[in-house]
């Protein structure tokens, strides 16, 4: 396969795979992007999951993004290293997989899933069965040349309100075209869940600095907790983002944060944020 | 039904809801505004917290009882007999909830807090039955 179809495609090899129950694979960090954010380590464990899940209904369907109980964000690895990922399923059939996973850097983890749920759609609505079938017995093989990966498209929040220390509410314009949609997915393009919880830390990140700051540093985003994803993002949506601050006290502090169309609420999470190094 | 405050409990922090609002005879879909997949969360939350598989598509099955797939419904429709099936099986439902003709799709509509009380207990049981059914 073409590095230009794998532009959002974050398993370079499948190094074992359990049916239906674990596996293990990795992923290297293209060495000349300017960053990896953490929300793209979660998407590489999703998709580690993901090349289980379909293995195991014998790629008849795959898991989109769903519900995530918590993923903690432990360290943000640089361009040039190698993510060690790995996934252990605990129910998977025609209806949903159920996962928790990690992704390590030379021993030291960077970020951990625990109780995610991956509903399940009907593979061949969004790509083509067969060549996923082969680009997984290739992986499990000698793996792909990694590189596919070139960056993110420009991602620009648009702040429109909120109360300092206590709300941020923004617009966020989804791209209409980037390279990206050929990849997620080839039959119908969808706007990551991953990229949408990227989105929603920034957003985060901004309520976070406004708030009173800890005794010491500032504060950092430590957790996502209950992420909900309601329905698919297409290309082209606007959507409307709000961070509220629910909980404040020296040790943590703790934003909800929702995202909406103008008809319904597509996603929603929260967010704990700790003291950390100032920077 | 003593599983009621625990279960009441994962659907409010599911959906999320109020849990005041959580009541036995609550419809998840239409008084709580469940999704399909608040359905998959509460599902694999109520499997977590009771250490039970619950076969997704559990429900609508065990409706079916000794009906096959074609006498209980037909074109996406539920049969005659398959709706006094489900009406049975979902003794819960207040009888004018069930509507005539009535779509396979619409029967999670029907789903209240005490239908996910007894799929729990019947499969606690069915599990207690068959761990007591194993050889020592």
């Amino acid at each position: 396969m073409e590095a230009a179809s794998r532009a959002f495609s974050f398993v370079d090899r499948i190094t074992s795979v359990h049916h239906g129950r674990q596996i293990r694979g990795r992923y290297a960090i293209p060495a000349e992007l300017r960053d990896f954010p953490l929300a793209l380590v979660g998407e590489a464990v999703g998709q580690l999951a993901a090349w289980a899940a379909m293995a195991a209904v014998d790629f008849g369907q795959r898991p989109v993004a769903g519900l995530a109980g918590s993923i903690e964000l432990l360290q943000v690895p640089l361009p040039g290293q190698v993510l060690e990922l790995a996934a252990d399923l605990e129910n998977v059939d025609a209806e949903g997989v159920a996962y928790g996973g990690t992704a390590h850097v030379d021993g030291t983890p960077v970020i951990r899933l625990k109780d995610c749920v991956g509903p399940m759609v009907p593979l061949a609505d969004f790509d083509n069965p067969e060549a996923l079938r082969t680009r997984f017995e290739q992986l499990c093989r000698a793996g792909v040349a990694p590189g596919g990966f070139r960056g993110l498209p420009q991602l620009a929040l648009e702040r429109t309100g909120g109360e300092p220390g206590q709300s941020v509410s923004a617009s966020f314009q989804v791209p209409a075209e980037a390279p990206l949609f050929a990849d997620h997915f080839p039959r119908r393009a969808v706007f990551p869940g991953s990229l949408f919880m990227h989105i929603n830390l920034q957003l985060g990140a901004a309520l976070a600095s406004e708030i009173s700051p800890p005794a010491e540093g500032r504060w950092v985003p430590a957790t996502i907790l209950d992420m909900k994803l309601r329905s698919c993002i297409p290309p082209g949506a606007t959507l409307r983002l709000e961070a509220k601050l629910k909980q404040h006290s020296p040790e943590s502090a703790s934003p909800t944060l929702e995202g909406r169309t103008s008809k319904e609420i597509i996603a929603t999470a929260g967010l704990r944020l700790r003291p950390g190094a100032g920077e | 039904m003593a599983v009621f405050p625990k279960i009441a409990e994962i659907i409010a922090a599911a959906l999320p809801c109020e849990i005041e609002r959580v009541k036995l005879e609550a419809s998840l879909i239409d008084d709580l505004g469940a999704q399909s997949i608040d359905f998959l969360d509460i599902v694999f939350r109520l499997e977590r917290a009771f250490k039970v598989k619950l076969p997704r598509g559990k429900i609508i099955e065990d409706a079916r009882g000794n009906l096959s797939q074609v006498e209980f419904e037909q074109g996406g429709l539920v049969s005659p007999a398959g709706l006094e099936r489900l009406k049975l099986f979902l003794s819960e439902v207040p009888a004018g909830r069930f509507a005539s003709p009535l779509k396979v799709a619409d029967i999670p509509r029907l789903f209240t807090t005490e239908t996910f009380c007894k799929m729990v207990v019947r499969q606690q049981q069915t599990t207690a039955a068959a761990a007591g059914a194993k050889p020592a």
